[in-house]
């Protein structure tokens, strides 16, 4: 009996497939996809904006037939519109930056660990230098290094982020070089790349990859600070962080809505990536399928 | 709580069934299982893993996980059912009358306590009247008692300055701390060396003798059994195949199952009297140099010298003033023959038999294989070493890539390997698992799905397919169950003699190795401290270590 109660208990922590932080992650996802079909304004288009209609209060009617649900900001732009684009940018950014740094970060410290000696120092020293600052410090010298651009906050997020996964795979791997089944692959006389790639990667990946739905939450963040500082994309393709920073001026003047709406949003979506990641890591941890 | 019931034995055990619940399944672990253990007896349980000798253990000491569920019977303690008295009843009779004693000498101390103060400890959470110096003494006493040398002194010394037998032996001091009725010991000797496994089974014995306390002895290994048992009950699937008095079972075995299980234990043959010799395996044995004119050397090694740092990589890990690794250690394989290396943990081995294979490196020394010099101080991919001889490792379930099915893994050599052929791939894998008595559907498996035995032939198939002409086993058969021992000793023999591969077989059993090899070498501290033909070493060597090794056996396997 108490063994039934226990498992039930298991799986109630486990919350229902349908979870609050799920709908509304998915419903950002869907938005962002379908933002230029449901957006009532293309922000990125001069031609639809009206620079006369500037800071318009949320509700007000626009001389475009638009309805200003959420206002506009400092030049005009609707701001539901600025969220819905914005939002693509922050997720375009985010998954492919955490994508290529855990990938890059993986390789790294699995090939640490399998070649050892100075290939190891001199990696591990490398992540030990980047560990040891902010990673908003990092991606600051990479950002003002590199210059703006999305392709470019891609980058400097790719650069911020892979050491955290590499010092992880490396732990691991070091655990599992010195398995047999990797010894008898050398015996084999396998070429190296398909030893890492197909015994050591394998089966060393799996902590570092339950950090990738956190480490997406953590360059959401990141993006839209750095936006926020003006070191991110272009001003004229706002992301959710430059939509907030956009509005900070008028902050003082009364016209809240320009940072607040965009914040909100930001809000909700590292709020939900973070709380669906969690679970997703929990979910993937080999630990938690033990019993 | 005290037992008086002279007339009911210690410990009754009546039709006990345990399932293991987890989710909606539900599988039996034991049924029907029924035992009597009286004052001052020997117990002992055999059966091979998953057999449940274990949870029975477990399940006598209050000491089941909650998903273990009781389906019937009492265990009952003195007469009075365990089930009946209140957890305060039972956490005092844990430890107390009833103490264990685990296979892992090492997790069951604490390092960072000296090991006084851990016998010093129980004594006093067992007995609170007790006082600190009463129990000191006490503590002193046992580890007199156990055979510890100067006690007094060794009393504050920390459990890395024990080596594994003294370690154990300080457990079963710890058992002792509360006078216990019964002792329950888990597997106590299995992580010993032989030597000291026979010591310290010597002083359960004696300590069974002396003081009457009564032994569960929970074991895989028949030697364990024949050597101090009173009465035997063999386990399997969970019930109870047999029991009865240790010399019955031994000698006049009912059930076919303890037939198999007595057939399936190496036997030592040590023969004295007029040599058995067959030709060409009396090699190396009498003339240690320039015989090497006469039988044509496939691998030789020679001056290989490996010293690891003194003190080790974790602080306190090795011991002080012990040196381990490679002193000059010189091998000789004559081509298509079987060598066997035999040798405690630490004396070098395994060591020796990686640095054959390549994938380890030692600063002097070098290795000639068919006229080819390798230098072993030089990585085995640079020198060209590493591929000329294949390994089989001692435990299966890390040997194979748990993301890889056999097939892939299988295929590898053939495919991606050094001497890449690339064709017919597919069909020579299905050949090599038709001829290791693998079914051609484990090859979609992966190698979790497998037993431990099937597991250990995909690892011989692997290195049988890299076509190798020397392969060096590392105790390829230790991580098996008995039965499935013999299975992969003959397997092994008949591939390599068809295959006319020279092979080193690395052992710390010496029946096995006599049942494998023509030629044997005994390692000891990182030395050669013995070697020839089978015959020599074992019947007739006079090397006082060899002759340790040989005594140190189970004489009922001993022949």
């Amino acid at each position: 009996m108490k063994a039934l109660i226990l498992s039930a208990l298991k799986k109630r922590r486990h919350g229902p497939a349908l979870s609050a932080p799920r709908v509304l992650l998915a419903t950002y996802i869907l938005l962002a996809v379908a933002a230029p079909l449901i957006a009532p304004q293309n922000p990125y288009d001069p031609l639809q904006i009206y620079g006369w209609e500037a800071s318009s209060p949320p509700g007000a009617a626009g001389g475009g037939g638009y309805l200003y649900l959420l206002g506009t900001d400092g030049l005009g732009r609707d701001i539901v519109s600025t969220i819905l684009y914005g939002l693509r940018i922050s997720l375009v950014v985010s998954i492919t930056s955490s994508a290529a740094a855990a990938l890059i970060g993986l390789t790294a410290g699995v090939s640490a660990a399998y070649f050892g000696k100075w290939v190891d120092v001199a990696i591990m020293r490398l992540v030990d230098l980047q560990l040891s600052l902010p990673t908003i410090l990092v991606a600051l010298i990479a950002i003002v290094t590199l210059g703006p651009g999305i392709d470019r906050i891609i980058l400097a997020l790719i650069i911020a982020q892979w050491a955290t996964y590499a010092r992880i795979a490396r732990g691991v791997a070091l655990s599992e070089v010195g398995k047999p089944y990797m010894d008898a692959a050398r015996l084999m006389r396998l070429p190296t790349r398909r030893i890492i790639f197909r015994h050591l990667l394998p089966n060393s990946i799996a902590p570092a990859i339950t950090l990738i739905p956190i480490e997406i939450g953590h360059a959401v963040a990141l993006e839209a600070t750095l936006s926020f500082l003006g070191l991110g994309v272009p001003i004229d393709k706002p992301s959710l962080g430059s939509a907030v920073a956009n509005g900070f001026q008028y902050l003082l003047t009364g016209q809240y809505w320009i940072s607040l709406f965009p914040g909100l949003a930001l809000f909700g979506l590292i709020a939900s990536i973070n709380l669906v990641g969690e679970d997703v890591r929990r979910k993937l941890d080999p630990r938690n399928h033990a019993q | 709580m005290t037992v008086d019931h002279t007339n009911a034995p210690l410990l009754r055990v009546e039709n006990l069934g345990l399932r293991h619940v987890s989710g909606a399944s539900s599988t039996p672990i034991l049924s029907q299982v029924s035992f009597d253990l009286g004052r001052g007896e020997i117990l002992g349980i055999i059966g091979e893993s998953g057999a449940g000798k274990s949870t029975i253990g477990n399940a006598i000491l209050g000491l089941l996980a909650p998903e273990f569920q009781q389906t019937s019977g009492t265990v009952s303690f003195g007469g009075k059912a365990m089930d009946r008295m209140t957890a305060e009843e039972r956490a005092a009779l844990r430890g107390k009358r009833i103490a264990a004693v685990f296979q892992d000498h090492t997790a069951s101390l604490d390092p960072l306590m000296s090991v006084g103060a851990q016998i010093e400890e129980t004594c006093l959470a067992l007995d609170t009247r007790l006082s600190r110096h009463q129990a000191r003494a006490r503590s002193i006493d046992l580890l007199a008692r156990v055979g510890i040398a100067e006690p007094e002194r060794r009393y504050g010394n920390y459990p890395h300055q024990f080596s594994g037998g003294q370690r154990q032996r300080i457990v079963i001091a710890i058992a002792l701390a509360g006078a216990p009725d019964i002792i329950i010991a888990d597997e106590p000797t299995s992580a010993l060396d032989a030597s000291v496994q026979k010591q310290v089974l010597d002083l359960i014995r004696d300590l069974v003798d002396e003081t009457g306390v009564s032994v569960i002895l929970i074991t895989h290994d028949m030697g364990v059994i024949s050597e101090i048992t009173d009465r035997v009950l063999v386990m399997r699937k969970g019930k109870v195949v047999e029991a009865d008095r240790t010399s019955v079972i031994l000698d006049q075995p009912a059930h076919a199952y303890t037939k198999k299980l007595l057939a399936a234990v190496p036997r030592l043959r040590v023969t004295t009297g007029p040599p058995q010799t067959d030709g060409g395996s009396e090699i190396a044995a009498d003339a240690p140099s320039g015989e090497g004119l006469r039988v044509p050397m496939h691998l030789v090694a020679e001056g290989v010298s490996k010293q690891f740092a003194p003190r080790g990589l974790v602080w306190g890990f090795g011991r002080r003033g012990e040196s381990f690794g490679l002193r000059d250690v010189g091998i000789r394989l004559p081509r298509g023959t079987i060598t066997g290396i035999v040798g405690e943990s630490g004396s070098g081995k395994t060591t020796f038999g990686r640095i054959l294979a390549g994938l380890d490196t030692a600063p002097s020394g070098r290795i000639i294989i068919d006229d080819q010099a390798y230098d072993v101080a030089r990585s085995g991919r640079r020198s060209g070493l590493l591929g000329r001889v294949q390994m089989i490792f001692q435990d299966p379930s890390v040997s194979l890539n748990p993301r890889m099915t056999i097939e892939e893994t299988l295929e590898e050599s053939i495919r991606f390997g050094a001497s890449a052929r690339r064709q017919d791939s597919q069909a020579n894998v299905a050949s090599m698992m038709d001829r290791l008595g693998l079914a051609r559907n484990l090859l979609a498996r992966h190698p979790h799905q497998l037993s431990g035995g099937q597991k250990q032939r995909v690892c011989i198939a692997r290195a049988l397919l890299a076509e190798p002409e020397l392969i060096v086993a590392d105790e390829p058969t230790s991580a098996l169950d008995v039965s499935v021992q013999a299975e992969i000793v003959t397997l092994l023999k008949e591939t390599i003699a068809e295959r006319a591969i020279t092979m080193v077989f690395i052992s710390h059993d010496l029946a096995i190795v006599q049942a494998m090899c023509s030629a044997v070498y005994i390692f000891k501290d990182g030395r050669v401290e013995d070697f020839g033909s089978s015959d020599f070493i074992f019947a007739r060597s006079d090397n006082s270590y060899t002759r340790t090794l040989i005594e140190a056996r189970p004489q009922r396997f001993t022949c």
